[in-house]
């Protein structure tokens, strides 16, 4: 029998991991950079320098813009770290055997909302992009912009809870230790 | 039943079942609202509107300030200038009965002015506080109590991540909710001393009597306290200050003030990649579940709007003929109960759809309604078996403090909160005065 960590799976698994880790990466690149966008144009605007805008009209699209990738691109990250909140307060009372099938039917229920939002998503990238819809702000750009990181997101999500659920078959007969509550 | 009650018991009681057998808060709503969608807002339509409506929750320039507010506490934590802050203000107090507990106090004080975030408060002080408390002889009632309750307090001072959520959800100014924060928030931290000082001086076995005092004199006792707490407390007047005087608006001041405490642990020399990428993850942590499960709540309430529900149930609680002020002892009723299954963000995305019309079909004062609910989530917090605060310390504290100290240590903060709430409800300036001045 092969040991678990070299198994094919277990290697795909943690290549996977590094696929998160580098969106991650990626996400807090651009929190630093949200942070740099709102700190200039506060600066450029209350200080009025020569040669230079009186703050930048585009900062507050490029940031809401940001916080929705910040978003996506955590969250997968996060579901491997068990940081996506719940309640286990029911859990933690339940006989162990009951506790671990809530757990399967949690996991089995959210994958199937991964795979509906994924479907779901695609249909509305692909539909705007087909109609041609803009999304007219301070910048003009295709909605389909918007709308294509979303199936993506939770293409990875849904696929997290495979190996998700992979992890918890090896595991013990009980509920997990996920995060309990934000901030 | 009729439709709207229907509606109410799916998305409701459907949240509720979700929520319990485990599911991630955030899966729960998405799941919740795909069905709802489906049956509620005309099918396929409904779920493509379902997915714009998730895109556009998160990118809203409101909600920015989330991620900011914790950045600061957590460079402040990662970066050391926050066992700095403890030191300054310990030398500071001296020959006061519980002394340390008092520091805890203080210091969670200074920290909430800056933290955005209840969990890095408690777990920085609960790490470095609660162990040399017990060393002391402190009794692990008295070490872990102030600790976790001061941590609680962090939401109600500004700058908070969950204030900001409360507003941006409930259309509640959110600079507003920030500012009426700060005197509630203040009161507990006050009424946290005066009970510490008394119940040392009735059961003086609670703390050691011959503490060992801070030794220093004239300057060396001032220097951290002049060079650490006071740039601190600078930051959140800059904070507070801007979004009073209305010269920037809580996004603006959040990125000025995590910039600015970018700049002090700069200017301290504390501000390492490690301790740089250490704070950033933190942040990430707490604000990416944050914004994840608004991501997949946002359309909740608008398919309980849509399906009649949030109509329904509000005009069949009007239609009871009660008291405005029966109403919002209700709703706190079930706030506090909530508070004791869920986390603080699930309160807020259950109640919110519907206790928001109800307080607008009521003419109630949306910023004294505002810190009710604010107070009512902080006493959340702290209540047992899984207050959020009390998971924190059993996390950092040393196995010889048990759960029953802990639940025990927190007994007279959750009532001092619930004395606070009343005093709220009964005089409304204490939470509208300095809102009012923001006109």
């Amino acid at each position: 029998m092969k040991h678990p960590s070299t198994s094919p799976l277990s290697i795909l698994s943690l290549a996977y991991g590094r696929l998160l880790q580098g969106l991650k990466a990626l996400g807090l690149v651009m929190l630093w950079l949200m942070m740099m966008v709102i700190v200039l144009d506060v600066f450029l605007r209350n200080v009025h320098l020569p040669g230079l805008p009186q703050g930048l009209a585009w900062s507050n699209e490029l940031c809401e813009f940001l916080l929705y990738l910040i978003t996506l691109c955590l969250s997968p990250w996060l579901l491997r770290q068990g940081q996506h909140i719940r309640v286990d307060i029911v859990l933690q009372v339940l006989p162990k055997p009951v506790a671990y099938a809530l757990e399967w039917l949690a996991d089995t229920l959210v994958l199937a909302c991964c795979v509906f939002m994924a479907y779901e998503g695609l249909q509305a990238t692909m539909e705007s992009y087909n109609s041609g819809a803009l999304s007219i702000k301070t910048w003009v750009t295709p909605e389909w912009w918007s709308l294509a990181p979303l199936p993506v997101t939770f293409t990875l999500l849904g696929l997290e809870m495979v190996w998700r659920m992979q992890r918890l078959r090896q595991a013990p007969v009980a509920p997990r230790s996920d995060a309990v509550s934000a901030s | 039943m009729s439709d709207w009650g229907q509606a109410a018991w799916l998305m409701l009681g459907g949240s509720t079942v979700l929520l319990m057998i485990g599911m991630p808060v955030a899966f729960t709503f998405i799941g919740v609202n795909l069905i709802g969608a489906w049956l509620y807002m005309g099918h396929e339509p409904g779920l493509l509107q379902l997915v714009r409506s998730s895109v556009s929750s998160v990118a809203s320039f409101a909600l920015t300030p989330i991620p900011l507010f914790v950045l600061m506490g957590e460079v402040l934590f990662h970066t050391g200038i926050a066992l700095k802050v403890i030191e300054g203000i310990e030398h500071l107090i001296s020959r006061i009965p519980g002394r340390l507990a008092v520091v805890a106090v203080v210091s969670g004080t200074v920290f909430s002015a800056i933290s955005g975030s209840t969990i890095a408060t408690t777990a920085m002080l609960g790490s470095l506080m609660l162990p040399v408390m017990l060393a002391r002889g402190y009794h692990p009632t008295l070490a872990s109590g102030p600790i976790m309750a001061i941590g609680a307090v962090d939401m109600l001072i500004p700058p908070s991540a969950l204030t900001v959520l409360l507003g941006s959800l409930s259309g509640i100014s959110i600079s507003k909710l920030l500012i009426g924060g700060v005197l509630p928030g203040i009161i507990l931290s006050m009424a946290f001393v005066i009970w510490i000082v008394l119940r040392v001086k009735i059961s003086p076995e609670l703390a050691p009597q011959e503490e060992a005092q801070p030794s220093l004199k004239g300057w060396p006792r001032y220097r951290l306290f002049v060079f650490y707490v006071l740039p601190t407390l600078c930051i959140f007047a800059v904070v507070v200050g801007a979004l009073a005087q209305g010269w920037a608006t809580p996004t603006e001041c959040a990125a000025l003030g995590a910039f600015a405490t970018l700049v002090q642990a700069s200017l301290f020399k504390v501000l390492k990649w490690s301790s740089m990428v250490k704070a950033l993850e933190g942040t990430a942590s707490i604000s990416g579940m944050i914004l994840f499960i608004i991501l997949g709540a946002t359309t909740f309430a608008q398919i309980l709007s849509f399906s009649g529900a949030s109509t329904g149930l509000v005009q069949w609680i009007i239609g009871q003929g009660l008291s405005k002020d029966l109403v919002i002892m209700g709703m706190m009723v079930v706030l506090i109960v909530l508070g004791v299954f869920v986390d603080q963000v699930s309160m807020m995305m259950i109640t919110l759809p519907i206790f928001m019309p109800l307080v607008q079909s009521l003419g109630i004062d949306v910023i004294w309604f505002g810190i009710l609910f604010l107070i009512c989530m902080q006493m959340g917090l702290l209540l047992p078996p899984h207050g959020l605060l009390i998971m924190t310390m059993r996390g950092v504290a040393p196995p010889s403090v048990t759960m029953l100290h802990l639940y025990q240590a927190v007994a007279p903060y959750v009532l001092m909160s619930l004395l606070l709430l009343m005093a709220v409800f009964l005089y409304p300036p204490i939470a509208t005065y300095f809102p009012a001045l923001l006109g």
